[in-house]
């Protein structure tokens, strides 16, 4: 699905991702985890084509097609979406207008018709009641005034209604009470069909428990320096991060 | 002094009503008056010489259907080039609202009348002594009027036309006046409106001068506001061949709350000029004024945001912006704010900006596969958009949203 070679990235001056390795395989869950600057939320950046992120050398490609040769929404359109940490308002445009724009974009891009109106209101219906968001938020500016939660959900439905091959989650669990935790869960969950995959950026291993991963990852300072089963997690959330200046030193 | 000026004034002395006392002294002020030229401030931006030389039929028997609002289930009073068109003794009235022409006389007309509306304004004279036909709205205390009255009024081809509008909001009343106005064909048609919104008395406005292409429309509306009281306003509008409109909120009692929103979308070609002056005469006053402008290819915009803070003004909250977004190097904006403050305890923000794309917004929609061409559409609609979702009336927001957006693609096509 994603395959990830030597990624060097730079943000402005600074260098961040510093020779990154990745591989995911369909119906993978990975889950990255790492102290804060690490350059979790890069990854997701450049992976994305975020301008200002510059790949300095290495690869991604996502089933064998070379992301970085692509625009950003065409690599949305290739199936890689991002929930993201930090979800941006957009007071003008209404939320449902946005989801109906950006479905319709994707099914373009597979050759398929547009939803009708109708055909599009039951979807996402459909996907807001997965992650128990009221119906009027779809009337609302995105994201505008939204909750730190809600604004998660809203990712989540986003991606409910996309139905991406590869979703990257960057913290979509923090901010999140312990019911949303479980509703965005529940959320990814029920888009686990064995051929998406997902990555799984968190702090907590709290939300492993509910989405439980293949692999876990260290990254830090750019780089993947640990890599485990769901049992790394457990021992990140017990002991922290101190082994790695430990590592560095010695 | 023009040739249209003089016939005005000619015209003037044949109109002979119970307002005649009124229009006299209008009429001894409108005399004085010079033709605005490039010297005159409040003209400056804005040349008349359109106006000058017309030579238009002076009202009409013309009938013409008024634009329909799906959804907005409201009283409708309909001027076709000023005449009105309405048989309002048919109308059924929520209770506590009296709805009554103009040519009757009437304690609320009286009340009103030129009261409201500053003298200044030259058009607003002219008005005063030629608008024979108006409406006179005039809510009793305490009345919860829910269901929307919308004043609408049509200028058809060739005509010249003249309309009043005068409303009172009784105490702890409130109202929904809707001023529609449509038009697009070679015709000057002028609305004032005249607002006293009494002591706790709230009144939701909207003016929607929608008149295009070869219209001229001039107008104002014009608020008195009373203690504790408060006025939600929307005024959207197109350029039309020149629309020019002047909105004055005076606050002349204290606690008074204004929220005045415009929104103005111009097609290629099309000149629009607004003006608006807030008065804060009293304390303890709010005013937030937002203007956002979506400028088509060689149209020009004019806004000139005054806000007046009276010695006596303490504690006064006032905020104007005013952002515009030129579609082509040929659309033009004048902006001027203006901003006078005599007294010390006051907090008042005021600028005018060029609207700029968010980077950070653009980004956040490609990556949800929308193309760019498509995102900025959507973000720049977007810039004026986020003011029709501030409307309080649902149903006039959702006719207005396509209509608009539609406007909107055009002008993205013709930049
Ligand atoms: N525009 C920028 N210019 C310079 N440095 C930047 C810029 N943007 C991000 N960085 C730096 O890149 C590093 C990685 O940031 P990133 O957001 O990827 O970290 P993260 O692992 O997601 O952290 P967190 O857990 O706090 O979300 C940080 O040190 C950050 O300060
Ligand atoms: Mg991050």
């Amino acid at each position: 699905m994603l395959t990830i070679k030597d990624l060097h990235a730079r943000v402005e001056e600074t260098t961040i991702l510093k020779g990154l390795n990745l591989e995911v395989k369909p119906g993978e869950v990975h889950a990255i985890m790492g102290p804060n600057g690490a350059g979790k939320s890069t990854l997701g950046y450049v992976l994305s084509g975020r301008e200002g992120y510059e790949v300095e050398s290495g690869s991604a490609e996502l089933d064998g097609k070379d992301l970085f040769d692509m625009e950003v929404e065409e690599r949305a359109q290739a199936g890689v979406f991002l929930a993201f940490q930090y979800p941006v308002e957009i007071p003008g445009v209404s939320n449902m207008e946005f989801m109906k724009e950006s479905v319709n974009a994707m099914r373009e891009a597979r050759g398929e018709d547009a939803l009708s109106s109708a055909e599009f209101l039951k979807k996402a219906k459909e996907a807001c009641k997965h992650v128990e968001l009221p119906l009027d938020f779809l009337k609302r500016g995105v994201n505008e005034g939204f909750s730190g939660g809600e604004k998660k959900r809203n990712e989540i439905m986003q991606m409910i209604m996309l139905e991406p091959k590869l979703a990257i989650l960057d913290e979509s669990d923090s901010g999140l009470d312990v019911d949303a935790l479980q509703v965005v869960a529940k959320g990814v969950n029920s888009q686990r069909d064995g051929n998406r995959s997902f990555i799984v950026v968190t702090h907590y291993q709290r939300l492993l428990d509910y989405i439980e991963p293949d692999y876990v990852h260290i990254l830090s300072q750019g780089k993947i320096v640990k890599s485990g089963g769901p049992e790394l997690a457990k021992e990140v959330e017990a002991s922290g991060y101190a082994w790695l200046k430990e590592g560095e030193s010695a | 002094m023009s040739q249209w000026l003089a016939h005005v004034i000619e015209r003037a002395a044949n109109v002979d009503d119970w307002l005649s006392p009124v229009r006299a002294n209008a009429l001894a002020q409108l005399k004085q008056k010079e033709w605005p030229g490039r010297r005159t401030e409040a003209w400056r931006y804005t040349s008349l010489h359109k106006v000058a030389d017309l030579n238009l039929q002076a009202g009409s028997q013309a009938s013409a259907e008024a634009p329909q609002v799906n959804g907005l289930n409201s009283i409708d009073l309909v001027f076709v080039d000023g005449r009105l068109t309405t048989d309002i003794a048919q109308l059924q009235l929520p209770a506590g609202i009296s709805i009554t022409a103009l040519d009757a006389k009437s304690e609320a007309a009286d009340a009103l009348f030129a009261k409201v509306k500053p003298a200044h304004h030259l058009f607003g004279l002219i008005n005063d002594v030629l608008a024979q036909q108006g409406i006179v709205i005039d809510v009793a205390e305490g009345s919860q009027v829910e269901q929307p009255i919308r004043i609408v009024n049509v200028a058809t081809d060739g005509v010249e036309s003249h309309q009043r509008t005068l409303v009172r909001v009784g105490k702890g009343a409130r109202a929904t006046i809707i001023e529609h106005g449509a038009g697009n064909e070679q015709s000057l048609n002028t609305v004032f409106a005249e607002y006293d919104i009494a002591d706790n008395a709230k009144l939701e406005h909207y003016r929607l001068a929608l008149q295009e292409d070869q219209a001229i429309h001039v107008g104002g509306s014009h608020f008195r506001l009373h203690n504790e009281s408060k006025l939600n306003s929307t005024l959207v509008g197109y350029g039309s061949q020149l629309t020019r409109l002047d909105v004055d909120i005076e606050h002349a009692g204290e606690h008074a709350f204004a929220k005045f929103n415009n929104i103005y979308l111009l097609a290629p070609h099309e000149h629009f000029d607004l003006h608006s002056t807030i008065e804060h005469a009293q304390p303890n006053g709010t005013t937030e004024e937002n203007a956002r402008g979506i400028i088509g290819d060689k149209a020009k915009a004019v806004f000139n945001g005054r806000i007046h803070i009276h010695r006596d003004a303490q504690k006064t909250l006032a905020e104007l912006n005013n952002r515009n977004l030129l579609l082509s190097r040929g659309a033009q904006i004048n902006t001027k704010p203006e901003l006078e403050i005599y007294a010390d305890d006051v907090q008042c923000a005021h600028g005018a900006t060029v609207a700029e794309i968010d980077e950070e917004a653009l980004y956040y929609m490609l990556t949800r596969g929308i193309d760019k061409q498509q995102a900025l559409v959507m973000l720049n609609f977007g810039f004026v958009q986020e003011l029709l979702f501030q409307m309080p009336n649902k149903a006039l927001a959702d006719w207005l949203q396509p209509i608009l957006r539609q406007r909107f693609e055009r002008m993205m096509e013709q930049k």
